[in-house]
């Protein structure tokens, strides 16, 4: 018997959904199937996000060519695929692009060594033996602009000073209160991972923060 | 006429309200100095005897100006900007600050007030005391709350901030000291609480210009930030309605010295004031604190002020220098036509609602001269602000030629910086600012900007560079180190206290807290400066220490005969300043867990309830019904909130047969086993399922509020036994659902591609198959009792699985159902409820579970030799079932009497069964008492309930429903 149904096999007769698609519906996204999810792929740009303000209609347009990029925006990330590794140490060792406290960036993946013995790839296609499909045990969010930094240091004590942190950095910790992982994937962009039953709150906190300091959701078409 | 120092822009005016009367205001002036220039004398009633309060400190140390600002009491309005709009209000007076009917306390109150007084005055008759009680507390306070939740609420942010260095002081000191460390590379924070960078040299405007480099060498500053503590190398920062939490590696404490007031008779009058806030208020404001003014003095400090408030157009009446011999600066006062009287210090302020008049004497008696004045100027010494660094971990010592109690002691990576470190003039207050700068860069193995010793690699390119560069530092601090000490000036010690019997003498203004009373306390006993302070509460107000610290040790001193340096000082604590509770609270979220298909319960309209960290269906509108459903159609649970993980590698049988008293490496691939995960003592702490997938693989579920715990556990036992095992936790990604009733396998087969029939997917078989099209393990298991699927699918498929099974169960009656109804039905079966059922001193033995034990097993496991022990002993009670002969149903935790109405056991679950149409419930029992059919007595709030025992279940009991 194999772990295939861990996997998530999102196609058109089995659309596979984020924890976080309900706010997002709320805050006015547009929702596109790809690849079997449905995801919020473009948000108006007066989108707000907060749970008090969730309720109230939003017209569902895309952003309008030409709208300056908010501060921060925050996108769903939650779809793409993420694979757990587990071995022994030295295995792990001969594994070309795991580093430990590091997010190696490999054709369309980051993989990611969080322990010795233990390391997750983020995105990507491509089979890797002996791994474990865990897409949806780990939400995502991508978090993008010139506050990113700033909107993450409300509600996670991490340090991410770009001398701290530099791109590519790993750094499990508490996020929102909740175990987490935050990857600095590019100068103003920064990815959470968290669990995905948390998706909901940790959204909710987000949005709080984020909106803020001015900022809102983006889809992934605005990344 | 415009000052030096002026904060003022005059071409901008605002206005808000005092007490719902408008006040006109520039921008940049305080709520403080507006009224004050508005002619406002009285800012607040005190504590305890409501006498009229007004400014002295202007620098937010002491209680005299608190007020409510748009609702949020606490603010000081003396540092409080005025804004436009702004609602203000005073605290602690009714009907108004000028006529407070409570100060009849004052005038009354003397001999019924003492320290401690609602300990001794209030006590009798007893019963009287809630009225008491609401008596004192109206009268005590610092302002009200508003009534409603909406207007106490106000944003208050949380914001992390890493730094290399944290400099806490934004005067001369900690400019400098924050410009060396950024000037070397740091990334560095400086934190001030006045209303402006620059100290004592903003009444001047002489630090602009530092504070524009300090600005430029990219130090991060946080204006009008208080630091409220320092806890492990945590500094939070309150500023305005954010907490900054800064984490440094190293800190400098630049906190300077706090000017301290002198205790004589009226020293609470408004018009008495420090002669720093005097100047602060003339300089930075352009606000005449006076007329006419007397000064009273023990250093140079305050006449520097007068001279200021002389330039700014206050007459100085009449100086009281309690030196033998005034200073140099002194003389030149004289010379300009001050009277200047050595030797001398004031007795008394008095007057009706301001000061009219003070008395000046020497200590020793003799003639006394008395000036008609409108602002008597005090300047009773200097008390360092140690309070941070202590809180650090630093000692101080008392020291006799300064009269304060300085620094002695410094714990590794803080510096401390200015008067702090005994610097005096503003050469050397500079110079050991930028030396505390440089040695906390040092500290940190930092030289340059951008770099970090050992943490970014640069293959030794620039390895020269950085060591010339720290070269220059540790020069710099050679050459700084090297300064010859500065002498203190000269000064007088101030008096304990001076015109005692002429009226009150407060030593604590926060808590109205006079030189008698310290007096007093020491009669009484409390004779140590930290019992003082529980006594009389001297030092616990607002001011946090900063006002009557020093004039508390002086009166130990005074009264004990002993020095000021054995009297020593209170520990200090945190917070540094009085902040609102709602800063601390930070932003109102509260983690939550929830299934993938919450949004789907919410359509559905479920009551949701909290379950552990989960948010989950308690029930959708009628429990009893949905118990029913499952029994007579078929119900659907979600059961994401299961703990999952996935065990696996070549030892993951012999692994989980040493975690579990009962085998898991004979157990077939494809099939279920029960499990009890027993402590080291034999206790129960978690159960659930674990069906093995392959010969290496096994899907373990543990209880919902277990997960975490079961996961910790296995990787703790892992990480010492050395099996090849892999462990991963699947809890959150893996949603699940139980479809159960007697129509679940009809709907199964239409939407699953196995075959569901019993023979080909047996009672306790795990398959994979499609359910929806999407890939599933499917468990035939049964915690309610009925035939039942439990379908764990990827979390991001919960939906589409949940909608594909209610679209299919709708024409067989399949409805959902929420976690009451399923405890309905699992104690039909006498399921237990690990924590609900149990404790922690539950065995599987007592449990009635005795069958899961299997001491016979080969190697050791978890609780081995405990559960050994316990086989050979008949526990003292049991878990047992029960029904109640009339129906009532017993409340969880009602306790079972024996025959003398002794507590002899307890309820742990009863519900009303809709299906057996009676109460059924489990208990703990005497074990003598465990066999069917024995009568019970359950008390439950003063009910007899009468009940019998049952040791099987209430529902199909030989489990023929379930295999079926
Ligand atoms: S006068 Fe405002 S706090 Fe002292």
């Amino acid at each position: 018997m194999s772990l295939d149904f861990l996997a998530v096999h999102a196609g058109p007769d089995a659309i596979a959904r984020s924890p976080m698609e309900g706010l997002a519906r709320a805050a006015g996204a547009r929702f596109e199937v790809r690849d079997g999810w449905n995801v919020a792929v473009a948000f108006p740009s007066t989108a707000v996000a907060s749970v008090a303000v969730a309720s109230v209609a939003v017209a569902s347009v895309p952003q309008a060519p030409g709208t300056p990029a908010p501060p921060v925006g925050w996108a769903d990330t939650s779809h793409e695929r993420t694979l757990e590794l587990q071995a022994p140490a030295d295995e792990l060792d001969a594994v070309e692009h795991l580093r430990l406290g590091e997010a190696v960036r490999a054709g369309d993946a980051w993989w990611c060594r969080l322990t010795r013995t233990r390391a997750l790839i983020l995105g990507g296609v491509m089979p890797v033996a002996g791994a474990l499909d865990v897409t949806s045990t780990y939400a995502s969010l991508t978090l993008l602009g010139p506050m990113a930094r700033e909107t993450i240091a409300r509600f996670c004590a991490l340090d991410l000073r770009p001398r701290m942190a530099p791109v590519g950095a790993l750094r499990p910790g508490s996020v929102a209160r909740q175990p987490g992982i935050v990857i600095r994937e590019a100068e103003d962009r920064y990815r959470l991972l968290f669990g995905w039953a948390t998706g909901e709150y940790v959204w909710s906190v987000v949005a709080d923060a984020a909106e803020h300091l001015g900022g809102r959701p983006v889809g992934i078409d605005q990344l | 006429m415009t000052q030096p120092g002026e904060r003022l822009d005059r071409g901008r005016v605002i206005t808000f309200t005092f007490d719902g009367k408008p006040v006109e205001a520039y921008a940049g002036d305080t709520i403080g100095s507006a009224l004050f220039a508005a002619g406002r004398r009285t800012f607040s009633r005190s504590f305890k005897y409501h006498r009229p309060r007004g400014l002295m400190c202007v620098s937010g140390s002491c209680p005299n100006c608190i007020c409510s600002v748009n609702g949020a009491s606490g603010a000081r309005a003396c540092t409080e900007p005025a804004r436009e709009g702004i609602d203000v209000r005073h605290v602690n007076a009714l009907p108004s600050l000028e006529h407070d009917a409570m100060r009849a306390t004052d005038l009354v109150g003397g001999p019924f007030t003492p320290p401690g007084f609602y300990y001794k005055t209030f006590i009798r008759p007893r019963r009287m005391w809630p009225l008491y009680e609401k008596v004192l507390r109206h009268a005590a306070g610092l302002g009200k709350l508003p009534a409603t939740q909406p207007e106490r609420e106000w944003r208050t942010e949380y914001r992390r901030r890493h730094a290399d260095v944290l400099v806490v002081g934004g005067g001369l000191a900690g400019l400098h000291a924050a410009l060396a460390a950024a000037g070397a590379g740091a990334d560095t924070v400086l934190v001030d609480e006045g209303p402006a960078p620059g100290g004592q040299q903003l009444v001047t405007g002489g630090s602009r210009e530092l504070v524009g480099a300090v600005r430029a060498a990219g130090v991060e500053i946080l204006e009008r930030g208080s630091a409220l503590g320092y806890f492990d190398g945590l500094v939070p920062v309150w500023q305005s309605d954010t907490l900054h939490q800064v984490r440094a590696a190293q800190h400098v404490f630049a906190t300077g010295t706090i000017e301290q007031p002198l205790v004589f008779a009226g020293n609470d009058l408004p018009g008495v004031m420090l002669a720093s806030g005097a100047r602060r208020l003339a300089a930075l404001y352009a606000v005449s604190p006076g007329r006419r003014a007397v000064l009273a003095t023990t250093s140079d400090r305050g006449l520097q002020a007068a001279v200021a408030l002389r330039d700014a157009g206050t007459e100085i009446v009449a100086v009281a220098d309690l030196r033998p011999e005034t200073s140099a600066l002194g003389r030149s006062l004289r010379a300009a036509g001050v009277p200047v009287f050595a030797g001398r210090t004031i007795v008394e302020a008095s007057g009706g609602s301001v000061v009219g008049r003070a008395t000046i004497a020497a200590l020793g008696g003799g003639a006394e001269l008395s000036f008609h004045c409108d602002l008597v100027l005090v300047s009773g010494g200097a008390l360092p602000a140690t309070s941070l660094a202590l809180q650090a971990g630093a000692q101080t010592v008392y020291d006799r030629a300064s009269g304060q109690f300085e620094l002695s002691e410094l714990p590794a990576g803080v510096h401390a910086a200015g008067e702090l470190a005994r610097a005096r003039c503003d050469e050397a207050i500079a110079a050991s600012g930028e030396l505390a700068g440089l040695r906390a860069v040092a500290a940190l193995g930092r030289d340059d900007r951008g770099r970090d010793d050992g943490r970014h690699d640069d293959g030794g390119r620039n390895d020269g560079r950085h060591e010339a560069a720290r070269d220059v530092v540790r020069a710099r601090i050679d050459e700084l180190e090297a300064r010859s000490p500065e002498a203190p000036g000269e000064l007088a010690l101030a008096p304990a206290v001076s015109g005692a019997g002429r009226g009150k003498c407060f030593a604590c203004l926060c808590e109205d807290v006079t030189a008698k009373d310290v007096s007093q306390s020491i009669d009484e006993g409390y004779d140590s400066i930290e019992l003082s302070k529980r006594y009389t509460t001297v030092t616990m107000g607002p001011c946090q220490g900063r006002m009557c610290q020093l004039p508390a040790v002086r009166l130990m001193a005074a009264e004990t005969g002993l020095s000021l340096g054995s009297v020593g000082t209170t520990t200090a604590r945190p917070p540094w300043v009085s902040v609102p509770m709602g800063i601390l609270g930070g932003r109102p979220t509260q983690p939550a867990r929830r299934s993938a298909i919450h949004d789907r319960h919410r359509e559905l309209g479920a009551v949701v309830r909290w379950a552990g960290d989960w948010r989950r269906p308690y029930h959708y509108g009628d429990p009893q019904a949905e118990a029913l459903a499952v029994h007579e159609a078929a119900g659907l649970i979600d059961v994401s909130t299961l703990g999952k993980l996935i065990v696996r590698g070549p030892d993951a049988g012999d692994f989980l047969d040493r975690m579990y008293p009962n085998r898991f490496s004979n157990l077939r691939p494809g099939r279920i086993r029960y499990g009890v995960i027993s402590s080291d003592a034999g206790r129960i702490v978690d159960d659930g399922t674990i069906c093995r997938l392959d010969d290496e693989t096994f899907y373990v579920t543990t209880t919902s509020g277990g997960a975490g715990a079961v996961e910790e556990w296995f990787s703790w036992w892992l990480a010492g036994w050395g099996h090849r095992v892999r462990l991963t936790d699947v809890t959150q990604g893996m949603a699940a659902v139980n479809l159960a009733g007697p129509r679940a396998r009809v709907i199964m087969s239409e939407v699953c591609d196995l075959d569901c029939s019993a023979p080909a997917f047996a009672y306790l078989d795990g398959r994979q198959g499609r359910v929806a099209g999407v890939p599933c393990l499917i468990l035939r298991i049964g915690f309610v009792g009925e035939v039942g699927y439990e379908i764990h699918v990827p979390a991001a498929h919960g939906v589409h699985v949940w909608d594909a099974l209610m679209a299919a169960g709708e024409r067989h009656g399949l409805r959902p159902f929420g976690l009451e109804p399923q405890r309905i039905l699992r104690l039909q079966k006498l399921h237990i409820l690990v924590g609900q059922d149990t404790d922690s001193e539950s065995t599987p033995f007592a449990a009635a579970m005795p069958w899961i034990v299997k001491l016979d097993k080969e190697q050791d496991f978890i609780g081995k030799w405990a559960l050994r022990h316990y086989a050979q002993r008949t526990p003292a009670t049991s878990l047992v079932g029960f029904t109640t002969a009339d129906g009532d149903v017993p409340t969880e935790g009602a306790v079972i009497v024996d025959e003398t109405g002794t507590p002899a056991g307890q309820v742990t679950s009863s519900r009303h069964s809709p299906v057996l149409r009676r109460t059924i419930g489990m208990a703990w029992v005497p074990t003598a008492l465990a066999q069917d059919g024995v009568a019970i007595t359950i008390s439950d709030e003063g009910r007899r309930l009468q009940a019998e025992i049952q040791t099987r279940p209430f529902f199909d009991p030989d489990g023929e429903v379930l295999r079926s």
